[in-house]
């Protein structure tokens, strides 16, 4: 799955309050879905959607080990949303870059 | 003036000197079908949906990614036109003069062409509002605004 716009969707899986709180817990370190899923009163069913919703957007990878899936907090896909100037800076230099090749190409034809 | 200080926590800027002549680069922002070649990355689309390059006029885009829907992208207006010279444009203002609050930050970008001995001087410098006050999805149970969500993270790593 492609992460473009990698604060947009952070701040999309964290608009949960559970999420939030799964993610919380995993600062502590990996833990398991059951583990994770103890202190709230849902189904697991909701709750696995919860932790699909973070898998997508990459704030957590899971892996499965017989009937266990752990669940694992990238701590770098969190950082887009302290580094919101970054990232802009990112886009800008990459869009700068685009437009570039594309002009030279226009100023010098094959 | 627009020699306005920078602040260095809010913006940015970017400045590199291009093998092709002002007029060229200002063709590739003004002219849809040339924007729409650079102003997304691969493999996303754009669709230039209004271009209207004018002090006030509407800057508007979509983009997709491979056959999917197109979801809105940039909405905004120009403020300044000066043609092969400077081109500044806002989302703070869209492209219906209405006051927005755009995703994920507000900015005012400003660029400059200059003349230059191997084709144009390229200067842009992107000036962003406080992304405290973005104003997010607070039916979603979102966060107040980057403050908080910088708070929670810092929550976070004490706690790890």
């Amino acid at each position: 799955m492609a992460h473009h716009d990698g604060v947009n969707e952070v701040f999309l899986a964290l608009a949960d309050p559970t999420r939030r709180e799964v993610i919380r817990a995993l600062g502590r370190g990996p833990a398991s879905v059951g583990e994770l899923a103890q202190p709230f009163a849902i189904t697991l069913p909701s709750f696995l959607k919860h932790i699909r919703a973070l898998e997508e957007s990459g704030i957590i990878s899971t892996s499965k080990s017989g009937r266990v899936r752990t669940c694992t907090l990238d701590h770098d896909r969190l950082t887009v949303i302290g580094d919101w100037l970054d990232e802009q800076r990112h886009l800008w230099r990459e869009r700068t870059d685009r437009l570039e090749s594309l002009v030279t190409d226009l100023e010098e034809p094959r | 003036m627009t020699d306005t200080a920078l602040d260095p926590k809010l913006d940015l800027t970017l400045e590199r000197t291009i093998r092709a002549s002002p007029s060229v680069v200002w063709r590739a922002w003004t002219d849809p079908e040339l924007l729409a070649r650079w102003w997304v990355p691969a493999p996303m689309q754009t669709r230039v949906d209004r271009l209207d390059v004018q002090p006030g006029g509407g800057f508007v885009t979509s983009v997709r990614e491979g056959a999917g829907e197109y979801h809105p992208h940039t909405d905004g207006v120009f403020l300044v036109v000066e043609p092969e010279r400077r081109l500044v444009f806002t989302n703070v203002v869209d492209s219906s003069w209405r006051p927005a609050k755009p995703e994920p930050v507000s900015m005012t970008a400003e660029i400059t062409l200059d003349e230059h001995a191997e084709g144009t001087m390229y200067r842009v410098v992107v000036r962003h509002g406080d992304p405290a006050a973005r104003n997010l999805h607070e039916d979603l149970g979102f966060f107040e605004g980057w403050g908080s969500v910088t708070s929670a993270l810092a929550d976070l790593v004490e706690s790890g």
